[in-house]
């Protein structure tokens, strides 16, 4: 659909330069403003698209310092204003003065305030923080854990490294992937049923973010554990703490770390 | 001397060996298999593995070397392309996800070392069916699709609508050679199709079969229009899904009077889609209610809600599983900013109303105030009715409520979003009616108001006005020129 654009502000290029020969600054206005809105709404091949908010402010911008540009010579703003009298008087435009005068412009005027009328129902949006704040200390099945400088007790244990990952896939496999994914990018098989969708291990947004301590935050607590801010009640993150031993947790945030290549942040 | 060059083939053997060993030769296929195929298919392929009781459908056994989704005929070995085709756009409505992350040297390095579980099979030529040029749709062709259906029997075992709902498919024996029991496909839900669900998918999987189920081939016994036609009706029955957050509910006069009224078919829908509940015990890792259609309507007193899914087999609870049934939640309190109560049976803090139909007790609401699962608190008295049917596979479930609120009951207030959620659960699939089951995420529903007076008056007014202004322009402007 923005290909059309491009093409848009070629078309009024092209009706602008062949006005300007033609000396009817008029059309050259309109050859203008219709370039000025194809190369606004083709913004979006260099940047992120402009809102249409900030087009409209634009283009009124633009409609005016023309106006005000064909205006200040007499000769020129009469020659400017020159096709909308003929529009409006010469007995040669009858039919057309019928088209545009008498019908479109007063339906575009009608559609523009039904438009503007029309009662719209959005619903409510629910924002989403996907880091949020953990509490300095929790509650792990009735043992008391400090999130904060929390290390991983598994990393100590380099000679069963290789042990622990795997038994973290064997329970990633069987407790996470129907929602974070068999590739770990947040698509598993029934994530598109929740809202806010299951979110992607890979890649350097979300886990790669943190330390590992966090980690074992959300994955304990999980929706129960959200502030209110993150939306816990929307959240079908489960509180792992209910089906995971303190060891299990630990097996299978090495797993997410270790098989999308990401390092846990630390602590200094 | 013959004993020496025997000796000597026999040593250059595992060199020059059959595929197995050239696929063992290179560590490139295992090592990606063993990182990300194992975890489902099993490390010896033999579908051994983390997952096997945690998914449905079960994932391949590889050892086994039948394949169902190909390009090549019944009995015969699917292509390297076909085993390709499954890595990279994964099988719809399976765990199995399309693998984007691989490069084609490592993608063919798995083609195989997964041949290599079942070397003999692959030993074999193998060639896929030529598909041709597929017939263009038209009325008369999926009406001839539809004839064929009902001669080739395609309707016993997927149902007269397609929903896999057929009596044959719903036997003791209905099985795959794996030995496990399966369902017949459900047509209408294009999406979730394994084998593909465009016009030349369903083309294939008719003239191959799925190898190893009861789907047979229908190459020999259906010459190729035939199968043609029957590929364009079932096409044909596929849904178009509507995804979104909102339903918006419509007035009317009256109100359908039953929940398989055709007058049904004309409102506008929204599609719920479903995922097992994980949150609490007991967990559901394998739903098979995926999606539910909402729709709603609403009188100057009363406000329905029709909820429909597909149920291949219904269960009404006699044969010692539970009944099927389904469950609807609002907030207790009026829903005010953003905050919500939690979107699975709330919180103690913040409840929900519940009202549940089930299967064994057809025509009651069960009327409920759930503060979280272990918390739920029947109501005296149900402020809500309910009318169901089932019908070629199809529940539909009416729930019909006055406007008019009493104390502990939701608020439906004209004009305003008002957020429910859905739990189902398929008895058959051993879900229990309380936490095992198919949940949904909160969605809302707004009854519309009616269009504001506004909207008719002032667009016509400001024609009217340009229309007027036009015209004194004109005239002032011949008046100028005469003049």
């Amino acid at each position: 659909m923005q290909k059309i654009y491009p093409i848009i502000a070629i078309i009024g290029l092209v009706i602008s330069i062949s006005s300007v020969f033609k000396k009817s600054p008029f059309f050259n206005f309109v050859g203008l403003q219709i370039l000025i809105y194809g190369l606004l709404k083709s913004a979006d091949y260099i940047m992120p698209a402009l809102p249409a908010q900030v087009i409209l402010m634009y283009m009124a911008m633009s409609v005016f310092s023309f106006i005000i540009y064909f205006s200040i010579q007499e000769e020129t703003f009469k020659a400017f204003l020159e096709p909308m009298r003929s529009l409006f008087a010469d007995d040669n435009k009858k039919f057309l003065r019928l088209i545009i005068a008498f019908i479109a412009l007063p339906l575009f005027a009608g559609y523009l305030t039904y438009a503007k009328v029309k009662p719209t129902y959005d619903p409510p949006v629910s924002a989403r923080i996907v880091h949020p704040e953990p509490p300095s200390q929790m509650d792990f099945k009735g043992k008391t854990m400090n999130v904060l400088g929390l290390e991983n007790p598994l990393r100590k244990d380099t000679a069963n490294f290789a042990k622990n990952v795997e038994e973290g896939k064997k329970i990633y496999y069987q407790n996470c992937f129907f929602c974070h994914g068999d590739d770990l990018d947040g698509k598993g098989h029934i994530a598109d049923a929740f809202n806010p969708v299951p979110l992607p291990f890979r890649g350097t947004d979300t886990i790669a973010q943190l330390p590992e301590s966090f980690v074992f935050w959300r994955v304990a607590k999980g929706w129960r554990g959200l502030p209110a801010g993150s939306g816990p009640w929307n959240s079908s993150m489960p509180s792992f703490e209910d089906f995971l031993t303190e060891e299990e947790v630990w097996q299978v945030i090495m797993f997410i770390y270790e098989s999308t290549g990401n390092k846990p942040r630390s602590w200094e | 001397m013959r004993i020496l060059i025997a000796l000597l083939i026999a040593m250059s053997f595992p060199v020059y060996g059959f595929s197995a060993e050239k696929a063992a030769a290179n560590p490139e296929g295992k090592k990606v298999y063993d990182g990300w195929c194992a975890q489902c298919h099993g490390y010896k392929g033999d579908a051994d593995s983390f997952t096997k009781d945690v998914s449905l459908p079960q994932p391949r056994d590889f050892t086994f070397g039948t394949y169902k989704f190909r390009s090549t005929p019944s009995g015969d070995p699917p292509t390297d392309e076909d085993i390709t085709k499954i890595i990279r756009k994964g099988n719809p409505g399976t765990s199995m996800p399309p693998w984007t992350r691989f490069t084609d040297a490592e993608v063919k390095a798995v083609v195989e070392h997964v041949k290599s579980f079942a070397p003999d099979t692959f030993a074999m030529e193998r060639k896929p069916i030529n598909i041709g040029n597929p017939p263009k749709a038209s009325k008369e062709i999926i009406e001839q699709g539809k004839e064929q259906f009902k001669i080739a029997k395609c309707v016993d075992c997927h149902g007269k609508t397609g929903r896999g709902d057929g009596d044959k498919g719903w036997q003791d024996d209905f099985k795959t050679d794996w030995g496990y029991g399966i369902a017949p496909a459900d047509y209408t839900h294009g999406w979730e199709l394994r084998n593909g669900s465009t016009l030349e998918d369903i083309y294939r999987t008719i003239s191959v079969g799925l190898s190893g189920t009861p789907m047979t081939s229908y190459l020999d016994s259906l010459p190729d229009d035939k199968r043609w036609a029957l590929a364009h009706f079932i096409t044909s029955l596929q849904l178009t899904r509507k995804l979104g957050l909102a339903l918006k509910v419509g007035r009317v006069e009256s109100l359908p009077s039953k929940p398989n009224d055709p007058a049904w078919e004309k409102v506008d829908y929204l599609d719920l889609p479903m995922g097992g509940q994980l949150m609490f015990d007991k967990r559901e890792f394998t739903p098979v209610i995926t999606n539910v259609r909402v729709r709603g309507l609403y009188t100057s007193k009363e406000l329905v809600i029709l909820l429909q899914w597909t149920d291949k087999k219904p269960n009404d609870g006699s044969d010692g599983k539970p009944a099927d049934s389904v469950r609807i939640q609002f907030p207790v309190k009026k829903h005010e900013g953003s905050e919500l109560p939690y979107f699975f049976m709330g919180t103690s803090k913040a409840p929900v109303n519940m009202w549940q139909w089930k299967a064994s007790d057809k025509e009651k609401v069960f009327d409920m105030t759930a503060k979280g699962p272990d918390k739920v608190e029947p109501k005296d008295k149900a402020e809500a009715t309910v009318m169901a049917t089932y019908e070629d596979g199809l529940y539909s479930v009416v729930f019909k409520k006055e406007l008019k609120s009493a104390k502990d009951d939701p608020v439906f207030e004209i004009g305003k979003f008002i957020p429910f959620s859905i739990t189902a659960f398929d008895g058959r699939n051993g879900e229990d009616g309380l936490t095992k089951g198919a949940v949904s995420a909160w969605y809302y529903l707004m009854m519309e108001p009616p269009t504001p007076m506004q909207v008719y008056v002032f667009p016509p007014v400001v024609a009217l006005g340009v229309l007027i202004a036009g015209i004194g322009l004109h005239k002032s402007l011949r008046k100028n020129k005469k003049g």
